[in-house]
């Protein structure tokens, strides 16, 4: 299939908008709850909208403009738009939806159309308090996706298509266990250095290795947080950027490619890796930003599991395919290493906020001052999104 | 009476594949233009949009890709630990099902495994379920 995009186009959109403020609720305290013991899951405390509400007011604060500077509004899945701006009392001139880096691709497209300067893009979840099924018979019966459509042999839920993707990379490639569980090990270790982060005690391979398997080969350290939370990012006309409290962050470089073609049967998934997709994002997003793979100072991927991380350095070419579980060892991809992924411990250590608590990190490493937790020198930052082969890739870079 | 089993996902073309499995035939639809297999079964053809096609019968072999051992519950019809395979049928469609009439600990990357029928039901009614097990030797 042909899959082209258009460099002339595209390129000069280059550092065209930038992030100027973040926000986030307080993922630790909220998933303790009062008296510090963990919210049962269904113990209603929050809704969606309570989240993303909190999580919009901070990133105002923080790039120091009111909700009356927003003209364009981007909501997360688990929110109407439309109520959204109700409830905030907003009439933007321009809205869209979608995962995180979705709608910072279509805010960086509406500000250059010139339908909106500073969009708002909002996300919340109470997948705690509402106790949201990822599998099992609570989600059965729907329509035709591989998350439930085989539930009459007993499969379900994302972590066991997952689990195949990961087994099909060790029968291929040879990976190993102990290999896998470097990523939930480093990925904890962040999170013990971010106060934010929902996990606070470190990990150490032994742990993962005899921790249960939940659908073998992963194991319950693979897996993501269920926990509540709400994220928000503001995203500027660059030229309007500097008008705002924080340093501007750069949106450098967007890529995105989906990799649907008999998804259900999971062929690009166990047949691909979905490495086409991958290939086709970074022949997008490296060349308009003008870096390649070794200008990134910190990466962060998509990690609802652990096994993300491997075929996300494996497509965009940071290592070999197939060679994944070696690359993750002796520190590489740990603060202080020489590729540090998902910094603030990720949807696994951090906040499973579905791709959203990613961008304010990398914000935030750019901008600089995060002590023991900061990469040095980061310049360049690079957040792969890839969830069953639909893949999009942002690149930030620190503003002038 | 049949064993009870998660729900079916049903539309009309689902509903074509599982009146076949009632007579234990495995069949998968085929673009009558392109000769394209798909699955699940769908009123159009991926790769050349043509709606016309035929039920054609599997040969009913495929080569094992991968599986999953669930280790944790998560339907009461299928307990603990429960494995479930994604093979390549001959005829090139990936396919899931479970294995039968052998250990799971048996289970080899490219490994030919041969079609099997367990009996089912649900709310939409009685039908056979395609599973896999080791060749008839």
């Amino acid at each position: 299939m042909a899959v082209s995009f258009d460099r002339t186009r595209l390129g000069p959109l280059k550092d065209t908008v930038a992030v100027v403020g973040v926000g986030e609720t307080d993922y630790g305290a909220d998933y303790r709850g009062t008296g510090g013991r963990a919210v049962a899951k269904g113990e209603a405390r929050y809704d969606s909208y309570t989240l993303a509400s909190r999580a919009l007011k901070r990133a105002l604060d923080d790039a120091g403009l009111t909700k009356d500077d927003i003209d364009g509004l981007c909501t997360g899945p688990t929110l109407s738009s439309e109520r959204a701006c109700e409830l905030w009392g907003m009439n933007p001139r321009w809205s869209g939806s979608g995962d995180a880096a979705q709608c910072i691709i279509q805010a960086a497209m509406a500000i250059n159309c010139g339908l909106c300067t500073t969009v708002a893009l909002v996300y919340g979840n109470a997948q705690r308090s509402m106790d949201t099924a990822y599998g099992g018979s609570r989600v059965t019966g729907g329509g035709i996706t591989s998350y439930f459509y085989y539930a009459p042999w007993g499969l379900t839920s994302q972590g066991a298509l997952y689990a195949l993707f990961f087994q099909r990379h060790k029968l291929l490639y040879g990976t190993t266990d102990e290999q896998l569980g470097a990523i939930a090990v480093a990925f904890r270790k962040h999170a013990c250095m971010n106060p934010n982060a929902v996990m606070q005690k470190p990990i150490t391979i032994e742990d993962y290795l005899k921790a249960p398997y939940v659908s073998e080969p992963l194991r319950l350290f693979d897996y993501c947080l269920i926990n509540d939370g709400g994220v928000a990012i503001i995203v500027r006309r660059a030229d309007m950027a500097k008008d705002c409290r924080q340093p501007p962050v750069m949106v450098s470089g967007f890529g995105w490619s989906e990799e649907n073609v008999d998804a259900t049967q999971l062929r690009p998934r166990l047949k691909d890796f979905y490495h086409t997709a991958h290939r086709e994002v970074a022949a997008q997003v490296y060349p308009m930003a003008g870096v390649t793979p070794k200008d990134i100072d910190v990466f962060a991927t998509y990690d609802s599991f652990s096994v993300h991380l491997l075929a996300s350095l494996e497509g965009f070419g940071f290592c070999k395919e197939g060679e994944g579980g070696a690359f993750v060892q002796n520190g590489r991809i740990e603060i202080g290493g020489e590729l540090p992924c998902n910094t603030s411990g990720g949807m696994l250590s951090e906040s499973y906020m579905q791709s959203w608590n990613h961008q304010p990190e990398l914000v935030r490493q750019l901008r600089g001052g995060l002590g023991t937790r900061q990469v040095q020198g980061a310049e360049v930052a690079q957040y792969v999104h890839d969830v069953a082969g639909k893949c999009k890739s942002i690149i930030y870079t620190k503003g002038g | 009476m049949a064993t009870p089993r998660p729900i079916r996902s049903m539309d009309p073309y689902a509903e074509q594949f599982w009146t076949y499995t009632r007579q234990k035939d495995f069949r998968l639809q085929q673009c009558s233009e392109c000769s394209k297999f798909r699955w699940p079964p769908g009123p159009t053809c991926d790769r050349c949009l043509s709606d016309e096609f035929t039920w054609t019968p599997m040969a009913g072999r495929g080569k094992v890709l991968s599986w999953v051992t669930f280790r944790r519950g998560y339907f009461p019809e299928y307990p603990a630990p429960h494995t479930v395979i994604v093979l390549e049928l001959d005829e090139g469609p990936l396919f899931v099902a479970y294995p039968v009439e052998m250990d799971v600990g048996d289970l080899r990357e490219g490994m030919v495994l041969s079609l099997r029928w367990a009996d089912g039901q649900d709310k939409f009614g009685e039908y056979n379920l395609p599973v896999f097990g080791p060749p008839a030797s």
